[in-house]
């Protein structure tokens, strides 16, 4: 308990960077290279200071309409950069973010400019985040298994083919903005009403850096990378006091190091393992199969039973 | 209103140094360097570190900030984006690692340099190059910015010539279009893609210098900045064309001048990316780009 009160603000941190960094994850996993993820947290988080400073509504309503404002946004930009993929929607989402950073710049009294909007005192406390989290992670547990999770793939990895196989691409990429606003704007509301203050600097290009610093460590496959990065890069600077005088370069290099090594993260690391244990498994598997049958199309249908459990399997 | 314009190319040259070598990176063996922007400060600021202790004519000290800038950027080649390129599964996994990769070595030159200036703005005054201007008429003209404007037009002109022209040039934009047929014609794309990494990097510390001269001084961050106007510049002319990059440089300049003088100055990064934004929506092949055609 002690502990826990000690570091309550870096649990905090890491709850909001998990879902930060799912905003990032979730279009990365359809395939969608966006970075419009910071622009709906500082969405979330600047509307809710507003609404709630200057209009003064509750904490809820404020992050449910900053929320729900987040989302829509999402949705819009998803609609104008439809026929943008790879490296371009990539910088110009890292441009949507830069521009929102020059807005609430020179938004005067009501973004407060560079100073930023400090004393929002919100209703809301960790449990509320950490319940919030909760439904979140279970909810996304439910597009990483089965139907979901294998269109998902075939969305990322081939959207030709996912066409073809009538998987309405197009849709499933709107769907990403949409979940990303969403978990972006929700993040952003939380962050505010539980640090109180919010500025330009904090939601400038160092946060994309981070978010895809946790993303790319913790790996793009399945939230747990999320979880596992958030709790690595929060926590990092904290247990070796060393990292905190060089966070920057330390996080650059790691960045880098699992660019260049581990694309799929750690996360991807444990999935490849498996995914070679099992296919070393199923070949001993058809091997004994065909020697015990003798039966052609038995066998032929035997081995194909075991093939597709491992594809379905991944 | 002619000091605005003059102001305008100025600014529009060092668009043009700094976003040749982005341009030329990209368009030819596909790496859209993010790295390109803290290669642009660092080399300024090792240039700035042996100034420091050494009186040097401005001439030499441009030629360390290109050295530097062009082995630079060839490390960052050789440590990080060929190990990437090699390990992908494929081209298009590729790109967004190297992009990936890139944001993260940025961030090391940026955090060194803000420790060791302690994040305050750090220039080259100390050469033995003075600055001085001339007046004509109303119009003010100091010799930097003869300089920029001379090297701008020379190396926006002679590189667009060479690329046209030179077997190699051909060679570059024959990667550009198709790196394997292009290896079967027996291009060494490897060597290339070194070569044009270093002359990316080499004008990436020239303009570094350059800009840091006429400002009298930059901060560690202005990288960064610099890389979102640079990507704005290429889309808006359209990846692939020189004559592009120049046009592209230069709308973006005229135009941030335009916003500058009309309004409190706050807005003008809104510029650029405003601009990309625009041209991405309504003709992301850019001005002189040609059609892509890519379904789904």
């Amino acid at each position: 308990m002690n502990f826990f009160s000690t570091n309550i603000i870096l649990v905090e941190n890491t709850l909001i960077v998990i879902l930060l960094a799912l905003s990032i994850q979730i279009p990365l996993r359809l395939g969608v290279f966006s970075f419009a993820a910071i622009g709906y947290y500082a969405i979330g988080a600047y509307s809710s200071a507003i609404l709630m400073l200057e209009f003064g509504w509750g904490s809820w309503e404020a992050m449910f309409v900053a929320t729900v404002f987040a989302t829509v946004v999402a949705y819009l930009l998803g609609l104008v950069l439809a026929r943008l993929t790879g490296l371009y929607l990539g910088m110009a989402t890292i441009a949507f973010d830069l521009i929102l950073v020059v807005i609430v710049l020179n938004g005067g009294s009501l973004t407060g400019g560079p100073v930023g909007i400090f004393g929002v005192l919100g209703s809301i406390e960790l449990w509320h985040l950490a319940a919030a989290v909760i439904i979140v992670l279970a909810l996304l547990t439910l597009t990483e298994r089965g139907k979901l999770a294998r269109r998902f793939d075939a969305v990322r990895e081939d959207p030709q083919l996912a066409s073809s196989m009538g998987i309405d691409v197009v849709s499933y990429r709107r769907l990403s903005f949409l979940i990303s606003g969403a978990l972006g704007g929700l993040a952003g509301a939380f962050a505010i009403n539980l640090r109180t203050t919010i500025s330009p600097e904090s939601i400038g290009f160092g946060l994309v850096v981070l978010g895809l610093t946790v993303i790319i460590v913790g790996g793009q496959a399945s939230w747990v990378g999320a979880v596992i990065g958030a709790c690595i890069f929060v926590w990092l600077p904290k247990l070796l006091d060393f990292v905190g005088d060089w966070e920057e370069i330390i996080y650059g290099m790691v960045v880098v190091l699992a660019a260049i090594f581990i694309p799929g993260g750690i996360v991807g690391l444990f999935l490849e393992a498996k995914h070679r244990r099992q296919s070393k498994r199923n070949r001993s598997v058809v091997e004994q199969v065909s020697a015990l049958l003798a039966g052609e199309d038995e066998h032929e249908s035997r081995s194909a039973a075991v093939n597709e459990g491992a594809i379905s399997d991944r | 209103m002619i000091q605005d314009l003059l102001n305008a190319l100025t600014l529009g040259s060092i668009y043009l140094l700094f976003a040749l070598g982005m341009a030329l990176v990209w368009g030819t063996i596909g790496i859209l360097n993010f790295a390109h922007g803290s290669i642009f400060m660092f080399a300024t600021f090792i240039s700035y570190l042996i100034a420091e202790r050494i009186v040097l004519p401005l001439p030499v000290i441009l030629v360390i900030a290109a050295a530097v800038g062009a082995i630079l950027s060839v490390a960052v080649q050789v440590l990080a984006f060929q190990p990437i390129m090699r390990r992908a599964k494929n081209q298009h996994s590729a790109e967004l690692q190297i992009l990936i990769g890139g944001i993260g070595i940025a961030a090391v030159p940026i955090a060194i340099a803000q420790r060791a200036t302690l994040s305050n703005p750090f220039g080259l005054g100390n050469s033995s190059f003075q600055v001085q201007i001339y007046e004509i008429g109303d119009v003010r003209v100091s010799n930097i910015m003869i300089m920029i404007l001379f090297a701008g037009l020379v190396l926006g002109g002679g590189l667009a010539w060479w690329i046209k022209v030179s077997r190699q040039g051909l060679a570059l934009r024959a990667i550009g279009v198709n790196d394997e047929v292009a290896s079967i014609m027996g291009i060494n794309k490897q060597r290339l893609a070194l070569a044009t990494m270093a002359l990316g990097g080499a004008l990436a510390g020239l303009a570094g210098a350059l800009l840091t001269v006429y400002l009298s001084a930059i901060t560690p961050e202005s990288g960064d900045a610099l890389l979102i106007k640079a990507f704005a510049a290429i889309v808006l002319g359209g990846l692939g064309s020189i004559a592009g990059v120049i046009a592209g440089s230069l709308v973006l300049a005229l135009s941030e001048t335009l916003v500058l003088t009309h309004t409190s100055g706050t807005w003008v990064n809104a510029v650029s990316f405003g601009l990309i934004f625009l041209i991405l929506v309504v003709r992301p092949q850019g001005i002189f780009g040609r059609k892509n055609v890519v379904r789904t």
